[in-house]
């Protein structure tokens, strides 16, 4: 099923949780924040939340930068 | 130095009263390298989407959370309600709790946006947020923020990246005067005796970045304004002498040969 992975399309298996995504995408779950369709997720729940075809998942991390 | 004139606010201690930044480097190992020579202890960083291409390198393999406190900012925020979403997401990563307040009003000057600011400082410091936010030199603004609970107050030198240091000492002083959290002068330091000057006022800290980034040499920049803070901060501890108009000897007139 796809979903939208901060604004690009994403090809994921049904069934696929926030936690098996972060995987995919070798990403590590304790340096982001995730927010499903504009709702912070907790980390803790990251294993039980079941993704739905559209779904919209912003991965936030600290980045370099500041205003400029 | 006394030992114990440690930079303090909303419970915590530092013994540095520089802050810097994480963008504009040239690359990620010299920022590393300019953080070390700075002594600093809290490190300002950007909350954006992760890159999703993977063999892009990460910021955080190159700032050790252990050694650093990191300081997030809402930069690139134009309104109170993206700085609050932004903030919620930054202490949602779990790495501070702490957040730069930056609401920006205008492109060009980055001049914050004192209203939005203001409203954003009220929310956030409900939910239990350390705020420290990044404003003018404007004596009002900074005891409204400071009334809002505001952990210090971060009035800018001159614009951000500008390099013209600090524009208005005079405001800036009546600010120190009248503040009752700590003043950490954000932007517009260009160079290590900006940052003396901004000491010498009186302020307890000073927060710069490009000043640092964008030398031509950041690392050896990095280390001068370590030395220009230092020196400020112990100037004016020190207790300078007056300005005068005119010139008072320093030798005795008795003993003059005739």
């Amino acid at each position: 099923m796809e979903l939208m992975v901060n604004g690009k399309k994403l090809e994921v298996t049904v069934g696929a949780t926030i936690t098996t995504v972060l995987e995919e995408l070798n990403i590590n779950p304790l340096r982001v924040a995730v927010q499903l369709n504009l709702e912070i997720i907790k980390r803790k729940r990251y294993e039980e939340t079941v993704l739905k075809a559209g779904d919209r998942l912003e991965i936030i991390t600290f980045m370099a930068g500041g205003s400029e | 130095m006394e030992k114990s004139d440690t930079l303090k606010f909303a419970g915590r201690e530092f013994r540095s009263r520089l802050i810097v930044g994480t963008g504009k480097y040239p690359d990620y190992r010299s920022m590393q390298r300019a953080h070390e020579a700075s002594g600093a202890e809290i490190v300002t960083v950007a909350v954006r989407r992760v890159n999703l291409d993977r063999t892009q390198e990460s910021l955080l393999d190159y700032i050790d959370t252990k050694k650093y406190t990191l300081l997030p900012n809402t930069a690139g925020c134009y309104t109170a309600e993206e700085a609050i979403k932004t903030a919620f997401l930054a202490r949602e990563v779990g790495l501070s709790d702490m957040i730069k307040l930056e609401v920006i009003g205008d492109q060009r000057t980055l001049f914050p946006d004192n209203e939005e600011l203001l409203k954003a400082t009220k929310v956030l410091v409900k939910e239990g947020f350390v705020v420290l936010p990044y404003t003018n030199d404007d004596p009002i603004i900074a005891r409204k923020l400071e009334d809002a609970g505001a952990a210090a107050v971060m009035p800018l030198g001159a614009p951000i990246g500008s390099g013209l240091g600090i524009r208005n000492p005079y405001n800036i002083k009546i600010i120190l005067e009248a503040a009752r959290v700590p003043v950490i002068v954000d932007a517009g330091v260009g160079t290590a005796s900006d940052a003396a000057i901004a000491m010498e006022l009186g302020c307890d800290g000073v927060l710069m970045n490009t000043g640092i980034a964008c030398a031509k040499d950041p690392v050896a920049m990095a280390e001068a304004m370590r030395y220009a803070v230092l020196a400020g901060r112990l100037a004016y501890l020190a207790g300078r002498i007056p300005k005068k108009l005119y010139a008072t000897a320093s030798s005795p007139l008795e003993g003059m040969i005739e």
